[in-house]
């Protein structure tokens, strides 16, 4: 009486060509490890009822291909790994740090013993400027950033530019028109004629007083309270730079390399994965 | 997970709730242990760390003089320079010399340079990499499993006598250099500090930088490291870092998941102040940040008895020791029920570091005996007590090579232990959890990124960088 499978399968182990026939009553009963390559292979097939299955050239060369390593055997890697627990505060800090929470930067430098990468001091500072950007009072920030540190804006004439134009906006939003228009003549007209870009954005801007109603004219983003957003956190990035440190925090790039990573392992090998970065469930490789 | 047989206090102890802890209670135990004592065993091993860079691995020093091509050649006393001493007359009197030890492999690239003293009578200088096997009278690149850049032509050989067009020629006064790229796998060459070109590596296994000289007089130096290079390796290696760097760049996660993560990992440790802090700031930004994973981070539970975790930990850390066994005793009996249990440990060894610390040494003896001194026949704690204990032994014992058990890191050890303890007494929590208490979200996130880089990396022949955690946040780079 014929089994209901029958398969071969080829690979190679230890430079050897090593090929192995199967009978089960059903896919399950196979070593899990094979199951999981098989259920590769038949993905794309038509229906497992085959009484005879026989892998072609296509077939062996995928089941050859990738080294399976057992659930087991992640876990014991997984617990090898020497983490210190300082390194991690570190990171955490980091991010306070730079997200610019102070508050909660002290509040973990007092529970945890790390110590925060730069003077909260500064954060502070930094946080007063971002604040007032996102309040719509810019030339209270342009002040306290040429407090800080008046290079930043020298050396940065983008920047100076987008918090000018941040001001011409709220001008605008206020309905003073007049001192827009003066505004835009005394203090942005003279960078525009230095720079295209700066001048369409310029133009741009100026569009704002044409039309009636502002909040629903073909330019009415600028308007919008990211726009303010937008200009707070290029401030924020350009004060972090201007104190040798890093814009953004290191954490979001780590969860980032763990996704790239595993994409990279899974041309090579067959494990359990972490798909839900905010539990950190290890996963079967699923088929 | 079979259930012991138990003989230990763990089954005898009820607390407040009324439940009794079973096997799980030996098995948390357990795991308590290996993770808690492994912790202090690592910190005795990273002491020095700082300065221990690379992975362990030799590098090429000096040129190898047992096995040149001895009569063809003259290497100098310094082991730096070779020259060619008699005519050449055919193919198979190349004077090679390769260097005393491989290319290390666990690195993003290898490289070094030679300088061409003295072209001699015909040029026939080369550079390259070969094998510990290869035959020692034959241009690097002119037999398999070699390749050389030579002087004379500027072609690549690799493998054969025939070569292909590469790059300029080169002669005296030249600084050539050669190098391997383990993450493309590519073999590169320069001249003079400028890139010539790159090939793929098709080699496996070990290579050794190689060096020829073939016609009379030439003469030519090596450079492994010593004195700066011409070429500027360490940017070649960051631009080649930049890009791996913006593909992982590209790559998108849902919004606010830091948050979310360090949310976790406050509540994990029992960071209470940081925690309130922490919320407050993140809902009054503009605009407030939503943190998405609220359910999953309340089906955690673990905000379980936040409160008194963080009271331990404050304790704990402030060397109030006394006052933290009394609080246990009040609120988690179960835990310092069994003297020989590791928080135990780990508190009594804590008071003792304190004594020492202020320097109450006769005190400090005292304790020890009356509350270590059991520890001492215990497989798995002698090591630690006994390297504890040596603290007595120096006048300046923060100085020392145990010097580690005075350390911050050691205090916020202790506390992780009572914390993790005290976490498993919650009997909300579900057996499949059970490691729950011993890693945060995020640990299990940044185990999870090392151990596909170290696989990664073990498939490809073990060649190349891995993920470390530490060098990341040494660097402003985030990849080591």
């Amino acid at each position: 009486r014929k089994p209901p499978f029958f398969f071969s399968i080829s690979y190679h182990l230890s430079d050897c060509r090593v090929r192995e026939e199967f009978f089960a009553g059903n896919l399950e009963a196979i070593d899990p490890q094979i199951s999981v390559l098989f259920a590769r292979i038949l993905r794309g097939k038509s229906s497992p009822e085959f009484h005879f299955l026989q892998l072609d050239e296509d077939d062996e060369e995928m089941a050859t291909s990738k080294k399976v390593i057992t659930r087991e055997e992640w876990e014991k890697k997984l617990n090898a790994v020497k983490l210190r627990k300082e390194d991690m505060n570190t990171l955490v800090m980091n991010f306070l740090v730079t997200e610019g929470y102070v508050e909660a930067a002290e509040k973990f430098q007092r529970e945890s013993g790390t110590k925060p990468e730069i003077d909260l001091g500064t954060i502070t500072d930094r946080m007063a400027v971002k604040k007032a950007v996102q309040n719509g009072n810019v030339e209270d920030a342009i002040e306290k950033v040429n407090d800080l540190n008046p290079e930043i804006l020298d050396t940065n004439p983008e920047l100076f530019f987008h918090l000018q134009q941040q001001r011409l906006i709220e001008l605008i939003r206020q309905g003073k028109t007049e001192e827009a228009l003066e505004f835009a003549q005394e203090e942005l007209a003279p960078r525009g004629e230095e720079n295209q870009a700066f001048l369409q954005e310029l133009e741009k801007t100026v569009a704002l007083l044409i039309f009636e109603d502002a909040a629903n004219c073909p330019v009415k983003d600028l308007l919008d309270i990211s726009h303010r957003l937008k200009t707070a956190s290029e401030v924020n990035a350009a004060i972090l730079t201007s104190q040798s440190h890093e814009k953004d925090p290191k954490l979001p790039s780590l969860l980032k390399m763990l996704i790239w990573a595993q994409n990279q392992l899974d041309e090579k090998a067959v494990y359990p994965h972490i798909n839900d970065l905010s539990t950190g469930k290890l996963e079967d490789p699923s088929e | 997970m079979s259930s012991l047989p138990s003989t230990a206090n763990t089954d005898n102890g009820r607390h407040e709730n009324g439940e009794t802890s079973t096997g799980n209670g030996r098995d948390r135990d357990r795991d308590l242990i290996l993770h808690y004592l492994d912790r202090v065993r690592l910190s005795a091993t990273t002491r020095g760390d700082s300065k221990v860079d690379g992975e362990g691995e030799e590098l090429p020093t000096e040129l190898n003089t047992i096995n040149s091509a001895g009569g063809f050649l003259i290497v100098s006393p310094d082991k730096l320079s070779v020259k060619y001493t008699t005519t050449n007359l055919h193919g198979h009197d190349v004077g090679v010399v390769q260097a005393n030890r491989p290319a290390p492999f666990k690195c993003l690239t290898y490289y070094f340079e030679i300088f061409v003293k003295d072209a001699g009578v015909k040029g026939q200088v080369a550079i390259g990499f070969t094998k510990e096997s290869f035959k020692m009278r034959r241009q690097p690149g002119w037999e398999v499993n070699s390749c050389g850049y030579h002087g004379d032509d500027g072609y690549l050989y690799r493998g054969k006598g025939t070569g292909e067009a590469f790059g300029p020629t080169y002669t005296k006064g030249d600084t050539v250099g050669g190098g391997i790229n383990y993450a493309s796998q590519e073999f590169f060459f320069t001249k003079n500090g400028a890139l010539v070109g790159k090939i793929p590596k098709d080699i496996k296994g070990h290579l050794f930088p190689t060096v020829a000289v073939h016609s009379q007089n030439e003469e030519v130096s090596v450079n492994f490291g010593k004195t700066k290079f011409a070429f500027d390796v360490k940017g070649f290696e960051a631009s080649e870092r930049n890009k791996q760097q913006m593909a992982i760049e590209k790559i998108s996660i849902p919004p606010n998941m830091g948050y979310g993560l360090v949310k976790t990992y406050l509540l994990h440790y029992g960071y209470e102040e940081t925690l309130d802090a922490f919320d407050l700031a993140t809902k009054t930004t503009v605009p407030p940040i939503h943190i998405a994973q609220e359910n999953a981070i309340d089906e955690d539970d673990s905000s379980y008895a936040l409160n008194q975790r963080k009271t331990l930990r404050q304790l704990v850390r402030n060397g109030e020791i006394d006052g933290a066994l009394a609080k246990l005793r009040d609120w988690y009996p179960q835990i310092v029920q069994d003297d020989k249990s590791v928080v135990c440990f780990l508190l009594h060894c804590q008071k003792f570091i304190e004594l020492v610390r202020v320097g109450k040494l006769d005190e400090g003896v005292k304790y020890g005996r009356l509350e270590l001194a059991r520890f001492v026949g215990l497989t798995g704690f002698q090591d630690i007590v006994e390297d504890c204990f040596a603290l007595l032994v120096y006048e300046k014992p923060e100085e020392s090579s145990v010097g580690y058990f005075l350390e911050d890191s050691q205090k916020e050890l202790v506390a992780d232990a009572v914390n993790s303890a005290i976490l498993s007494t919650n009997p909300n929590m579900k057996d499949v959890q059970r490691s729950c208490h011993l890693h945060s979200h995020l640990e299990k996130l940044l185990r999870q990124l090392t151990v596909c880089c170290l696989e990664r990396r073990s498939l490809n022949g073990n060649q190349g960088e891995t993920f470390r955690l530490h060098h990341v946040l040494l660097n402003n780079s985030t990849r080591r």
